[in-house]
């Protein structure tokens, strides 16, 4: 049971580098990574603001909810 | 006085230093000490009594010395601005289970030499106190990894 997420599928989808996107939304390319390689904790409602906003997107198109006991 | 925390580490690390040097002395001169203090205590007397005194000297300055060590690599982590590292709550468990060892030896002294439960009493109690703050930075280093990993 875990939080995916897709946000590489994201910048694919808008062809916007990892580098460009840190920029626009005010974070590190370091965080960016965190986030874009599932190593992350937590999320700030701001950070996910900022990244809808410059994906032009919804919440869900990022993050993915994976219940592993219903696909076993 | 301009007091600081770099001045305050250093003063920690000067008390483990002199602390050092005392168990040292303590450690060279342990059979003046026994034969001194076996001279002025009342309770105290004979060969075997000397001979007891001293293994408990030695068998406690091992646990001493560990402890010193492991208090000088935790200020050498939170002179590093590191403090809470996972190696921090080994060497506070380390430092825990040394007071502890010195709290079963002194128990066992007080077969030979009752007051010796005092020293007892109070190593369980650093034990115990040692050992809250290992459990303190445990969670603390818990918090600070959901923290570094929250974007």
């Amino acid at each position: 049971m875990e939080i995916i997420v897709n946000l590489d599928v994201m910048m694919a989808k808008r062809k916007i580098s990892a580098g460009e996107l840190a920029e626009k939304i005010g974070i590190t390319p370091a965080n960016l990574s965190i986030l874009k390689n599932n190593k992350a904790k937590a999320i700030r409602f701001s950070t996910l603001m900022a990244l809808c906003h410059e994906l032009k997107c919804q919440p869900g198109d990022i993050l993915e909810f994976r219940d592993d006991s219903e696909t076993e | 006085m301009d007091w600081n925390k770099d001045k305050s580490v250093m003063f920690s690390r000067v008390c483990i230093i002199v602390f050092a040097m005392l168990l040292a002395a303590a450690d060279i001169g342990a059979y003046w000490l026994v034969s001194w203090f076996m001279g002025v205590s009342h309770t105290l007397g004979g060969l075997r009594d000397g001979y007891l005194l001293m293994a408990t000297v030695y068998s406690c300055s091992i646990f001493a010395w560990i402890l010193l060590v492991n208090l000088w690599k935790l200020l050498a982590n939170i002179r590093r601005g590191m403090p809470f590292e996972t190696s921090s709550v080994k060497y506070l468990r380390i430092s825990s289970w040394c007071c502890a060892g010195v709290c079963a030896i002194c128990l066992l002294g007080t077969l030979y030499y009752t007051p010796l439960i005092l020293v007892s009493i109070v190593s369980g109690f650093m034990a115990l106190i040692v050992r809250i703050i290992k459990n303190v930075f445990e969670q603390a280093i818990a918090m600070k990894t959901e923290l570094d990993y929250t974007v």
